[in-house]
């Protein structure tokens, strides 16, 4: 078997155990309960909440990771490893533990003093963008000084030869040319965001209404048995989920030709 | 003016020692090296992205050691040109005013001059990736020099294109050179472009300045082994001073077989003092019954080797009486004219003593 085909069947078995799986999903769908579960108040609460918090969550991880990323691509400074390496913690400790952590450290002293002096995470809306925050941000980093590393430093020096101020040359020239990772970037945090089970449950609970995101209401449901409920609110998941990463495709493409 | 004193400064484990150099005002002057030989280093100190470690430089008398880039008043036109590749032509030239905070009118004479100079106009809605590689360096040059730069540096900007293309943007860039009075540095590793474009030259070599000044005197009278070298410079010679008299020295030349007497220069040396003797491969001429020798000139005997380079043709001549091998430029009609022949023998070569050169052993 030559290389081309056999490289082409393993892509197209990757295909095949993703697309399986989704499709096995049939054999328990009822169109009644998805229809129901789909109108339902906490089933929109949930998508909702998912998408509120995924959003923020992902906004605010591109908002830090963009400076940080930068300086990770440009400069040489101290501590600068150490910063390299802990991009991959999130990985390496399973978003459980991150949530664990999370919950620990609003327990102790400091933790409590912000909990009651700033904004109350444990059990909360806020909880849930903290760990979905924490969860993606150490990926977003990458991905985006992966991005300014493309952005060849010459560059940088032409524009200030220019006259522009560093500053001035980032906006003007770098971050227009990295648009493109920026936009992967936020759009594979969001999706990732969205996804975030582990640490979430650890930090805001499985309070409906209230923190119950879908991945949450996915665990509930199939914790009490409801096996068509979890497969309509897999499919639900799923559509969003592939619906935003279709988009995202389609926003590189116009990105990439702009 | 530019004035580098006492340079020193490091990239990686390169160290860049103990550079002078002085660019006058409206010049354009080359440092000319072989790779790894520290000129982007050089180049890199002067524009602002390597601090120096040791020295000063400045501007128009102004010192310039430590301000930022954008501060220096430079023109730049790296080796990959640099367009910005998000934004038109039209945007590219006029970022200078915008990154200044200028309204861009307060520039567009000037504009409007180099974009009629260099024959851009038409391509000013465009994207840099629709461009040719020519039309690539006519807009950066038109970018780099729009801000009115104290000093515009080039680093190698013409390497990648094709020779008739370097060659006509070597005329457009001294055309403007000359017209708008520009101060100009230029790094090159090649040989012809620093002598196509520049009045005076350095030659860098291992992070040192190995000789400065106008180029016809760094070409004929290289001043060290190395230098002669790099500029192509095979006819080398190992002689001894036996002589010093009425500003000349008598040199002793076991390899040629005679002894000259060359003029001494400004470099007292004492007898017994090893020095290189060399002539410069187009100063060897060739001799026959229609071109007999004149009385100046030392006659050698020997066969020949053809290299045909196109328009040129490179001989080496081998001595009959010794192993010495000698080396000619000739160009095509010349050396046809003589009817040479390769590994032809009995062929008579005159070393005129006037154009021969010495310089101090390394």
């Amino acid at each position: 078997m030559n290389l081309r085909r056999t490289t082409i069947i393993a892509a197209l078995l990757v295909l095949a155990l993703y697309g399986g799986l989704i499709i096995s999903l049939g054999w328990f769908l009822k169109l009644s309960t998805l229809h129901g579960m789909l109108t339902s108040v906490r089933t929109l609460f949930s998508i909702q909440l998912s998408l509120i918090a995924a959003t923020v969550a992902a906004f605010l991880a591109i908002l830090l990771a963009v400076p940080a990323a930068y300086a990770l691509s440009r400069y040489r400074f101290r501590g600068r490893e150490v910063v390299d390496t802990i991009l991959e913690f999130p990985i390496i400790v399973s978003p459980a533990a991150l949530g664990a952590i999370l919950l620990i450290f609003f327990n102790n002293p400091l933790g409590e003093w912000i909990q009651a002096h700033g904004v109350r995470f444990v059990f909360t809306f806020a909880g849930v963008v903290l760990a979905q925050f924490i969860t993606i941000l150490g990926v977003a980093v990458r991905l985006l000084k992966t991005s300014f590393d493309e952005v060849p430093l010459e560059l940088e020096t032409v524009a200030r030869s220019l006259g522009a101020t560093p500053r001035r040359a980032f906006f003007t020239v770098t971050l227009p040319l990295a648009r493109r990772g920026l936009l992967a970037a936020f759009i594979l945090a969001w999706a990732k965001a969205l996804g975030e089970f582990g640490a979430t449950i650890m930090v805001a609970g499985t309070m409906a209404m209230r923190t119950e995101t879908l991945p949450i209401a996915i665990f509930m449901r199939l914790a009490g048995a409801d096996i068509e409920g979890t497969v309509a609110l897999i499919l639900v998941l799923v559509a969003t989920g592939l619906g935003a990463l279709s988009l995202s495709r389609w926003l590189l493409g116009k990105v990439a030709h702009a | 003016m530019l004035e580098v004193e006492s340079l020193s400064a490091s990239a990686g484990a390169f160290r860049l020692r103990n550079i002078d150099l002085m660019v006058a005002e409206g010049e354009c002057h080359a440092v000319l090296g072989p790779s790894g030989s520290g000129k982007s280093t050089l180049l890199n100190a002067v524009l602002g992205i390597l601090p120096p470690q040791h020295g000063r430089i400045r501007l128009d008398g102004a010192d310039i050691t430590h301000e930022p880039i954008e501060c220096r008043g430079l023109g730049y036109l790296p080796q990959q040109i640099g367009l910005f590749p998000h934004l038109t032509v039209r945007d590219n030239v006029t970022y200078s005013a915008r990154a200044r905070g200028l309204p861009v009118a307060k520039f567009k004479p000037l504009m409007d001059k180099l974009i009629e100079a260099t024959g851009i106009g038409a391509l000013l809605p465009r994207l840099p990736h629709t461009l040719s590689g020519g039309e690539r360096q006519r807009v950066a040059l038109v970018r780099a020099l729009t801000s009115q730069p104290r000093l515009v540096l080039l680093d190698e900007p013409f390497t990648s294109l094709n020779q008739s293309l370097r060659r006509e943007l070597w005329w457009l860039m001294r055309d403007l050179q000359q017209q708008q009075r520009l101060t100009v540095l230029l790094v090159t590793h090649d040989l012809t472009e620093a002598y196509f474009l520049a009045n005076r030259i350095s030659v860098l070599m291992d992070g040192c300045i190995q000789q400065a000044g106008d180029k016809v005197t760094v070409y004929r009278q290289p001043a060290t082994r190395n230098v002669a070298h790099f500029l192509g410079v095979n006819n080398l010679w190992d002689g001894i001073v036996t002589g010093h008299e009425s500003g000349r020295l008598t040199i002793e030349c076991p390899t040629l077989g005679f002894a000259t007497s060359l003029p001494a220069g400004n470099k007292p040396l004492l007898p017994q003092t090893r020095v290189v003797v060399g002539i410069l491969a187009e100063h060897v001429v060739l001799r026959d019954a229609e071109h007999p020798p004149k009385s100046n000139e030392r006659l050698l005997t020997g066969s020949i080797r053809l290299l045909d380079f196109g328009p040129r043709w490179l001989i080496q001549f081998h001595h009959a009486a010794s192993d010495l091998v000698l080396e000619l430029h000739m160009n095509r009609r010349t050396a046809e004219h003589f009817g040479l022949t390769d590994k032809q023998s009995d062929i008579t070569v005159g070393l005129p003593d006037s154009d021969l050169f010495w310089m101090p052993a390394d």
